[in-house]
């Protein structure tokens, strides 16, 4: 810069002591013209709380800096962090800016106070919506103001919520306008999202900037959850209540987010079928039978809560659910129809009613806006047509309310149609003001720019009243108007700090020992996530034997000893295998082992090939994500990883080789995982009688093919291979091989870790140990399987150990996983709508 | 007029069911125009509970929960009506169309008896432009609401085939109204979208409508069908106004209501859940038998 003491853009005390990389910052920072910035004050000069922060961080140097904020963001990616598309398959990698916005305290005060107003005016609106109705009765809101929103569920009104208010979270959107005051943007109140988010942003950029991080009082989000957690325990009518969060599942766009949240919080993630409206009351279907669900923090929208009074297409509810809230019988926030606020019709409202409601003016103003539905605004909205943004008055259902539209921006035939609508329907519009927000610093590539960002500020309902989350949910944009990016447009995300000017408490709050009850059984597993362990266990262990099938394919063909006897024939035998098993095409070419190795590994197309179990294995897990720590799944996306590129990029045996081993190198350590690090209760249980009814169905099928009357000393060999017990077999006999000591080594001998009768007995001892329905002491379905083949394999004679035999321990392990799945998981008759037809004339 | 009514509704399941729930929308209700004499719900196999309101719309609604198994679910309502429509009024009279589009923005009434409850898009009524222009047709500037309405009624008579194989319960409006055909409910679906594309509130009527037997044939048991209408915010003075547009006729003495809402989804008979593996058929038997005042 030519002369850097006139520069506008320069910061107190910059050339003494400031690092040269964030003067190179500072000099190259262009805030958008006639737009406030959060950096740089009107006076031109950065603001003391940021210089503090970004010289902090320029201290660190280039590769420094990158290096924290790389690790950090590969947290992301391992931890699952993402949200999904619409219409898009596959999650996207969660956007994180490496720079907080910071906020200091007295701007936060403000903030704060603003967001509490307007939590307690939204509930006292819902509470005479959905109660006497005198607002609309007065004259203070037109009843389409109301009805119009596809949120307003009549079917409430006159409910009393069984907890005695309609909120339990409500977040209100923000951005600071030109005259720099913060304005309330948009409300969200139906269920939320962001908060969950939020805090992983906290983690990622908080493990980045460890020192910046304690150094600066930032505030402690735990708290706040704490108490978000103790208000909704608070509504219930018993002291340890169950309390679930309402998912619409695995494909939601912000799932990665309800199963980080159940996890933080403690609180049960279920889906609709999880649930059970049943004699006034809502249960869950857990292994041990129904369960209470006392209080239900919902994610799913109201018209989808309860197919047979709402939308009656929907699979995501729970039918009667309505009938239970009507009978107080379960507590749902935030309530059924508080979707109702979130209307832009009902923002033109909001300065009236706060003042009749509360008693005093709104502290934070809304951007300004004016329903076309009153005529003296709709003339007003049309006399400034091309200046204003025009927005539907209403989200429409199913779809998130599109944002609004700048009239000068559209195109002729666009505003001709928007004119003869807003002509037809005035009360489907509002006009806003169009307003420029205010930027905050990002760092891209290096250089540090100003973007337009929304700030999503939380308040909970708690027992010591409401509470604002110190800290929110930032969502940066490179597009000018911050409002209408949305997440799939490119936006990106910042964690926000609130900089107190004294020391903050550093500590989570330790709960003293009074208030904790010791407990080591965290309630009843949900039939559902039963359903999922038990599948992934499955999935892993098929993945693992076709792993090691293909794994004795390669090294048969390299390994000279074993090509001594007749390699042509052990190779027959897995090809055969691997086609059975479904991992290959039988019409592959059976003379090339490449060929073979390469798609049995990648051929998507196979159900049993390693890439498909182990997509399966991953999909079942993401369904339950909340019960899975961050390095399991971390394991999982690092399995899937070694299978990456596709058959064609396997050019030998050896490299073929490699991607087996890497595999199962990675399974190992999610066996060494599940064994050492996950607790020892019923989730355990299932995801290892999974792995081993697997294991035991596939030795039994190995043995079928591998050691039956005629097989040879190859087959034997290739046998103990897969069975992992070449090792024990040697040690034990020297005699070499030999067909009873093997089928003795791999089906019946208790002490093999891989034999049929060790997965039987490891079977046993779960079931023992799960609960029982019945009372009368009578063993259940899957013990009536399972005890009489653990007998049998006790005392059976390897030497008689045929192939028949093999195939009824098969049949027997195949049926007790159906009694198992009939016994424990959700399935069977499963909730369908009754058919809808009717004569009509 | 006087009718007994029987509403016969017959679920069979090809597997045994273990438990249902449904919510019945089957009670008929007093209104200006009619009277509910008595009217009584049976169901079999016996509910083991039964839950009675009164639904959004202001009708009672009865919530059964059978967990007997059972192979047939068998529905069946009854009820006299005494039906007593007020005589129309001069149609030229009602107000300018366009004042009731402005009067309802203004409403205070918050009740299902409101008009604004009636005046927004439904994921079955939805604003579609084509419809909204056929309808502007008959709503021309300055015109009372009645008569204009009334063409639009006569219009998508005469101009729509009335065809019970073209079309089924979920077919979309936009759908049928491209094709210029369909049934009764098809019919009153065009019309709700057309008026309320122009801003005004237009409910959706089910019931029953009084057939009369071809001469010198008996009337023939479960021969009728339920029916459905429209019905129109004519302004605080005029109320709600029924129109028939299968029939190109004002809602009269033979159009029994038994429910109105936004769309059909509101006034769907029954809604039900049930636990079940197999296939599973309806059958839907009606019957409106006109009673002799002597009787």
């Amino acid at each position: 810069m030519a002369d850097d003491t006139t520069s506008p853009r320069r910061s107190k005390g910059s050339g003494s002591g400031l690092p040269p990389r964030l003067v190179r910052w500072l000099e190259g920072y262009r805030p958008l013209p006639g737009v406030p910035d959060e950096l740089f004050g009107p006076d031109g000069q950065a603001r003391e709380h940021w210089l503090a922060f970004l010289s902090e961080l320029a201290g660190y140097g280039d590769n420094d800096a990158d290096g924290r904020f790389g690790m950090a963001a590969r947290h992301i990616r391992d931890s699952g962090a993402s949200y999904r598309i619409y219409g898009e398959d596959g999650e996207r990698s969660w956007p994180l800016d490496a720079l907080p916005l910071i906020l200091p305290q007295a701007e936060w005060d403000q903030i704060a106070a603003g967001v509490a107003q307007r939590a307690q005016l939204m509930e006292a609106v819902l509470e005479d919506v959905y109660g006497p109705g005198r607002l609309v009765a007065d004259g203070a809101l037109p009843a389409p103001v109301v009805t119009g929103s596809p949120d307003f569920l009549r079917v409430m009104r006159g409910v009393t919520p069984p907890c005695g208010r309609h909120l339990q979270l409500y977040a209100a959107d923000l951005g600071r306008g030109p005259d720099g005051r913060w304005w309330v943007l948009e409300d969200r109140a139906q269920a939320p999202s962001g908060a969950g988010y939020a805090l992983e942003n906290r983690l990622v950029v908080s493990r980045a900037y460890p020192n910046l991080y304690n150094g600066l009082n930032v505030h402690r989000l735990a708290p706040f959850f704490d108490s978000l957690r103790r208000g909704l325990a608070a509504t219930a009518d018993r002291a340890e209540p169950r309390i679930c969060l309402l998912t619409p599942g695995p494909f939601s766009q912000t799932y990665f987010e309800q199963a980080h949240l159940a996890r933080y919080l403690g609180f049960l993630l279920v889906e609709g079928d999880d649930l059970v409206a049943r004699d006034g009351k809502v249960w869950v279907r857990t292994i041990a039978g129904l369960k209470r669900a006392d209080v239900i923090l919902r994610r799913v929208d109201a018209d989808f809560l309860d197919p047979l009074e709402l939308n009656a297409a929907s699979r995501l509810g729970v039918p009667g659910l309505l009938e239970v809230i009507r009978a107080g019988g379960v507590t749902v926030l935030n309530m059924p129809g508080s979707g109702v606020l979130e209307s832009r019709a009902l923002m033109a409202f909001l300065p009236r009613l706060c003042e009749r409601l509360l008693g005093e003016p709104l502290k934070l103003p809304n951007i300004a806006t004016w329903w076309c539905g009153q005529a003296a605004e709709q003339a007003h909205v049309e006399a400034r047509f091309d200046e204003l943004a025009i927005a539907p008055a209403f989200n429409s259902l199913g779809e998130p309310l599109c944002g609004p539209r700048l009239v000068a921006d559209l195109v002729p035939d666009a505003r001709a149609e928007l004119r003869a609508r807003l002509a037809d329907r005035p009360g489907d519009f509002v006009g806003q003001e169009v307003a420029h927000l205010s930027t905050m610093p990002v760092l891209r590539d290096g250089r540090l720019e100003a973007a337009p960002f929304v700030l999503r500020v939380f308040a909970a309902w708690t027992p010591e009243g409401l509470k604002i989350m110190p800290g929110g949910f930032c969502r940066t944009a490179d597009h000018p108007d911050a409002r209408a990016v949305s997440m799939g447009e490119g936006a990106r995300t910042a964690d926000v700090w609130v900089i107190d000017d004294k020391p903050v408490e550093r500590l989570t709050l330790i709960a003293s020992d009074d208030d904790v009850k010791v407990r080591r059984i965290l309630g009843h597993l949900p039939s559902r996530a039963a359903d999922n362990l038990f599948w992934l266990g499955r999935y892993i262990e098929r993945a693992e034997a076709t792993l090691r099938l293909v794994r004795a394919l390669c090294s048969s063909l390299m390994d000279s000893e074993s090509s001594l006897h007749g390699r042509g024939e052990t190779f027959e035998a897995l090809h055969a295998l691997l086609v059975d098993w479904g991992a290959l095409a039988a019409h592959t070419r059976t003379g090339r082992a490449l060929d073979c190795a390469r798609h049995s590994l990648h051929d998507e197309a196979a159900s049993g090939s390693v890439i498909h179990l182990v997509r399966a294995a991953k999909r079942t897990a993401s369904g339950m994500r909340e019960r899975l720590s961050a390095d399991f799944w971390g394991l999982l996306v690092d399995l899937e990883g070694d299978l990456a590129g596709s058959a064609e990029d396997i050019h030998s045996e050896a490299q073929a080789l490699e991607q087996a081993e890497n595999a199962l190198r990675h399974i190992a350590g999610l066996s060494g995982l599940t064994q050492e690090n996950m607790n020892r209760v019923a989730g355990w249980r299932f995801l290892d009688m999974g792995r081993r009814i697997e294991r035991g169905i596939d030795t039994c099928q190995l043995a079928r093919a591998l050691a039956h009357d005629g097989a040879t000393i190859d087959d034997l060999d290739l046998l103990l291979d897969l069975n992992d017990s070449q090792i024990t077999y040697r040690a034990r006999y020297i005699v070499g091989l030999a067909r009873t000591p093997v089928r003795d080594l791999v089906m019946l001998d208790p002490f093999n870790t891989r034999s049929v009768a060790f997965q039987v007995a490891a079977l046993k001892e779960h079931l023992s140990v799960l609960p029982t329905l019945r009372e009368d002491g009578i063993p259940e379905a899957p013990a009536r399987i399972l005890l009489p083949l653990a007998a049998e394999l006790e005392t059976e004679d390897a030497a008689g150990l045929g192939a028949d035999k093999a195939l009824s321990y098969e049949r027997a392990l195949m049926r007790l996983s159906n009694a198992i799945a009939d016994r424990f998981f959700l399935q069977g008759a499963s909730a369908v709508p009754t058919v809808k037809l009717v004569g009509l004339a | 007029m006087r009718y007994r009514l029987r509403h016969r509704t017959t679920y069979s399941y090809d597997s045994e069911v273990g438990f249902a729930r449904c919510v019945l929308r089957l009670t008929p209700r007093s209104s200006p125009g009619q009277t509910v004499l008595d009217s009584d719900i049976d169901v079999s196999p016996p509910p083991s509970a039964i839950l009675d309101r009164v639904g959004p719309f202001g009708a009672r609604v009865l919530t059964v929960t059978v967990d007997t198994p059972h192979r047939a679910l068998v529905i069946e309502a009854r009820a006299h009506i005494d039906v007593h429509t007020p005589a129309a009024g001069d149609p030229a009279v009602s107000p300018a169309w366009e004042t009731i589009r402005a009067a309802v923005l203004e409403s205070r009434d918050l009740t299902a008896d409101g008009p604004a409850a009636y005046l927004f898009p439904t994921p079955r009524t939805p604003i579609v432009p084509d419809i909204t222009a056929y309808a502007r047709v008959s709503l021309t500037p300055g015109r009372p609401i009645v008569a204009a309405v009334a063409e639009l009624n006569r219009r998508i008579h005469a101009e729509f085939r009335y065809d019970p194989s073209a079309t089924e319960v979920s077919t979309p409006v936009a759908q049928a109204f491209a094709a210029r055909h369909g049934v009764c409910q098809d019919f009153a679906q065009i019309m709700i979208c057309g008026l309320r594309g122009l801003g005004l509130p237009a409910a959706y009527v089910s019931g029953y409508l009084r057939t009369v037997p071809p001469p010198g044939q008996p009337r023939l048991e479960g021969a009728d069908a339920t029916h459905a209408w429209v019905s129109v915010w004519c302004g605080e003075a005029l109320g709600w106004v029924g129109f028939d547009p299968t029939n190109a006729i004002l809602a009269g003495d033979d159009h029994l209501v038994l429910a109105v809402g936004r769309d059909y989804a509101d006034v769907a008979p029954i809604d039900g859940v049930i636990l079940a593996s197999g296939g599973q058929s309806l059958k839907v038997e009606v019957d409106v038998t006109p009673e002799d005042a002597a009787a």
